[in-house]
């Protein structure tokens, strides 16, 4: 029933400069974790793109993205599911 | 903050959320500076593994179709801008044929 998360999953990692990948449900439960990424953060990066939808509730949800100076992480949601993309800099 | 290319709205908050200043689209906008003060909150519990202990979030964006806000943290005090995004005009051009 996962084969095709997976196939996204692993298509995902196979980008150059992504360390890790997090795909959760609209209650912030974790479906699929992979690379430099905890299962536990599912449930705030789900927050986190609630929260972002709250700025234009009329509008399709935003893609949210977090930096620091070495990594950046990408947050978008769709339909109930929300998917988080961690990357290195180049 | 006038200045910045393609602004149509900012923010000034100190770190609880207070507007210190603001304009444009975002005067006096009581609403979304308590909701980039809930993201910031929430964004500091982002995950230890892919973030370390002493990597801080330096800048958080949020992007739309066709426009996008940019928040920053500097000397405790919250800085938000609403910018919009061009669109090519042969794009434009493209929808309208």
């Amino acid at each position: 029933m996962e084969k095709d998360l997976d196939k996204v999953i692993e298509e995902i990692m196979a980008t150059p400069n992504v360390s890790g990948c997090l795909v959760a449900d609209y209650q912030g439960l974790c479906l699929a974790a992979t690379g430099d990424v905890h299962v536990d953060s599912a449930g705030i990066i789900v927050a986190i793109s609630e929260q972002a939808c709250k700025l234009e509730p009329n509008l399709k949800p935003p893609t949210v993205c977090l930096e620091t100076d070495k990594r950046q992480c990408l947050i978008q949601r769709h339909g109930t599911i929300t998917g988080a993309i961690y990357k290195l800099k180049a | 903050m006038e200045k910045i290319p393609d602004q149509i709205g900012y923010l000034v908050l100190t770190e609880d959320g207070a507007v210190l200043e603001s304009g444009g689209e975002l005067e006096n906008d009581e609403r979304v500076a308590t909701i980039i003060t809930d993201l910031i909150t929430l964004s500091n519990k982002v995950d230890p593994v892919g973030f370390g202990p002493n990597e801080p979030f330096k800048k958080i964006s949020i992007t739309y179709d066709d426009h996008w806000f940019v928040i920053c943290l500097s000397n405790k005090k919250i800085y938000v801008v609403k910018r919009s995004i061009q669109q090519l005009t042969t794009e434009g051009s493209a929808i309208n044929v």
